[in-house]
């Protein structure tokens, strides 16, 4: 089937440090449909980032490498493309916005030049046309076009993660990747720039890899969810499957960090116990075995499977999974 | 941005104030007097008092240096050199042709060929391109100048007769100082642009401009180069500075007469007004080439440049509104 327009399969990326690999992402597998918005959520650390420049394969070489697995793009691996189709797929078809918006524009181009580069690189068009469609963009995110000359340094970071939003949007591209767009902004901004980033979703029915560790995004935005820990998916499902219906015990203790509203005075956070694993020595059995209260033998053990606990609702769990796979 | 280049040039006088006390009184307290010297051992102590009045080496210390200064201020007149007879500014200006085109010849060389190999060997990092490259650079910079200058000599004149020797008015003469000189300056400039690339193609936004599907070469250069630029312009204008002063040790192994051979004959007979003149010549090659870099920043990065001109930042903007208007 190539209704999806990404299809990740059994995806394994390490990085390689004096020799021993660091385990960012492990067997990991989700798929995206055209139009949806996907939000992966974990910890930081969690693989998420490697991820997405998988993705546009710009995971950085050598120090990491693509162990095994594939990354379907329209039914074509991105990880067996060759350099030209590379760079036609980047900012093309594929766009990123990336986490920090501070580093991520070139300091010494104007932001128009930075605007106008990816329009030039993807279309054919003069550099006048290239600079109007630039000064368009910079409308679109609601920066006066004369201040295509402008650069970075005269910005504020919500203008700037504008512009780097720009940079993403400018050739319409079919999947979206944003690499928690919204961390490095202060809260009014953060509201801005979603609401922004939802309106063009919208509007050119662009697909949306959101990630983040934001649940509050989540469910704003989100229409399927996947819960990463240590780069493996170990919940996957609709936003209402997971929000109500979560199941595993790690998309349990995440829920359980949030704090609430409605909470008793003095009742405190309820974190999870220990500390996310270290990528270098993950414990074996399932990943998460160590910090799970609820854990048995065979999690020690064997490193569970997906199971369908209910249509599109996948779980990766000994104790959770079980009982429901025959159903 | 005008303003900042005026008072840079005002902050050159007490610069070149402080260098001209400093070579004076260095002279001054050098053993050996060049009266004695011009006449020999024979002089009688009267006829060695009149010719010290005549040179303006009689007098305390402090009357010297005013002296000195005020003819300078007033005159512009930096005194006679003892061998020649001319004014230290005609001899200076004469030879400054070839000091120029020599420090001109291999600030070239060296850019280029130093920034090529930095940006090879950060580029490929680890590989035996980097490796050939740092080695080069190692080479390049402990290799000391007179002694690579003599083996050029040896090899390149005796041995295969591709070049003269000696002198520097044909481009083929040009060729073997152009290397002696450059070869330290290519290597520093290699290191700093190695360096200064693996600092910024680490970035944010190169992984930004990749990301937009640009060619591996247009992100290196483009987005790479502009921003490791800062250093490596730093280290040639230096190198360059330094050697618009002369370069003595390649000038005086090539015999080319230049401002750097000038100074070396002039310590070894006592020519005081020359040594003086030519090292304030020095000082002031230097501050020119480094106000020159300073600028050169602005002109690459947009920051410093708003920076220099803070207060005539908002001028710009205020242009391009009425420009939106009409």
């Amino acid at each position: 089937m190539s209704e999806n327009l990404l299809d990740i399969k059994n995806l394994t990326v390490y990085y390689y440090r004096d020799g021993k690999p660091i385990k960012a992402v492990n067997d990991l597998s989700f798929s995206l449909g055209k139009g949806e918005t996907l939000g992966l959520v974990g910890e930081t650390g969690a693989g998420k980032t490697t991820t997405a420049k998988a993705i546009l394969k710009l995971v950085p070489e050598p120090q990491g490498k693509y162990e095994s697995g594939e990354i379907l793009l329209d039914g074509k691996d991105v990880l067996k493309m060759s350099k030209g189709q590379l760079r036609r797929m980047r900012g093309h078809d594929v766009a990123m916005i990336f986490q920090d918006p501070m580093t991520s524009l070139n300091p010494v181009l104007t932001v128009g030049e930075q605007i106008a580069e990816v329009v030039r690189l993807h279309s054919k068009v003069s550099r006048a046309e290239a600079t109007k469609k630039a000064q368009e963009m910079l409308e679109m995110v609601g920066i006066s076009g004369s201040r295509y000359t402008a650069y970075p340094h005269e910005f504020s970071g919500g203008m700037k993660q504008r512009v780097v939003i720009a940079i993403a949007l400018a050739c319409n591209p079919r999947l979206l990747i944003a690499d928690e767009p919204t961390t490095a902004l202060d809260v009014t901004i953060q509201a801005q720039v979603l609401e922004l980033i939802k309106d063009l979703k919208d509007k050119f029915n662009t697909s949306m890899l959101l990630i983040t560790h934001d649940l509050g995004i989540v469910a704003e935005v989100c229409d399927k969810v996947a819960v990463i820990y240590a780069g493996e998916i170990v919940e996957s499902g609709t936003a209402e499957d997971i929000f109500d219906r979560g199941t595993h015990p790690y998309t349990e203790g995440l829920f359980n960090c949030l704090p609430r509203l409605d909470s008793e005075e003095g009742e405190r956070l309820n974190p999870i116990k220990g500390l996310a694993p270290d990528p270098m020595n993950l414990p074996a059995g399932c990943a998460f075995h160590p910090r799970c209260p609820y854990a048995t033998d065979a999690c020690r053990q064997s490193n569970p499977k997906p199971v369908e606990i209910e249509p599109g609702h996948f779980v990766k769990c000994h104790v959770r999974g079980i009982g429901k796979e025959d159903a | 941005m005008l303003r900042y280049v005026g008072k840079r040039i005002l902050m050159l006088i007490p610069v070149m104030l402080g260098v001209s006390l400093i070579v004076f009184c260095m002279i001054y307290f050098t053993p050996g007097d060049p009266a004695e010297y011009m006449l020999g051992v024979d002089a009688t102590p009267e006829a060695v008092a009149a010719m010290r009045e005549q040179l303006g080496l009689n007098g305390t210390f402090l009357e010297q240096y005013i002296r000195y200064i005020g003819k300078i201020i007033t005159r512009f007149d930096f005194g006679t050199s003892y061998s020649t007879h001319r004014s230290v500014t005609t001899e200076i200006l004469d030879r400054f042709p070839n000091t120029f085109r020599l420090a001109l010849l291999s600030m070239v060389v060296s850019a280029v060929l130093g920034i090529i190999l930095g940006i090879i060997s950060a580029t490929k990092q680890y590989t035996i391109f980097d490796n050939m490259a740092s080695a080069f650079a190692l080479i390049g910079t402990s290799m000391p100048s007179f002694w690579f200058g003599l083996m050029l000599i040896i090899w390149f004149c005796l041995k295969l007769k591709w070049f003269p020797p000696s002198g520097f008015d044909t481009p083929a003469q040009w060729v073997l100082p152009t290397i002696c000189l450059g070869l330290g300056s290519t290597a520093t400039v290699t290191r700093q642009t190695r360096s200064s690339m693996l600092e910024v193609i680490r970035q944010d936004y190169i992984v930004t401009a990749r990301s937009k599907g640009q060619l591996e070469s247009v992100v290196v250069l483009k987005h790479g180069l502009k921003n490791a630029m800062m250093p490596i312009i730093t280290v040639i204008g230096n190198s360059f500075g330094v050697h618009l002063g002369g370069a003595m040790l390649t000038e005086t192994v090539f015999s080319i007469p230049g401002i750097g051979k000038m100074m070396v004959d002039a310590i070894a007979i006592k020519n005081y007004p020359v040594v003086q003149g030519g090292v304030l010549f020095i000082a002031l090659c230097s501050s020119v080439v480094n106000l020159l870099v300073d600028l050169l920043y602005a002109y690459i990065d947009p920051r410093i440049k708003a920076q220099y001109s803070k207060k005539k930042v908002k001028k710009p903007a205020a242009n391009q509104k009425t420009k939106g208007v009409a």
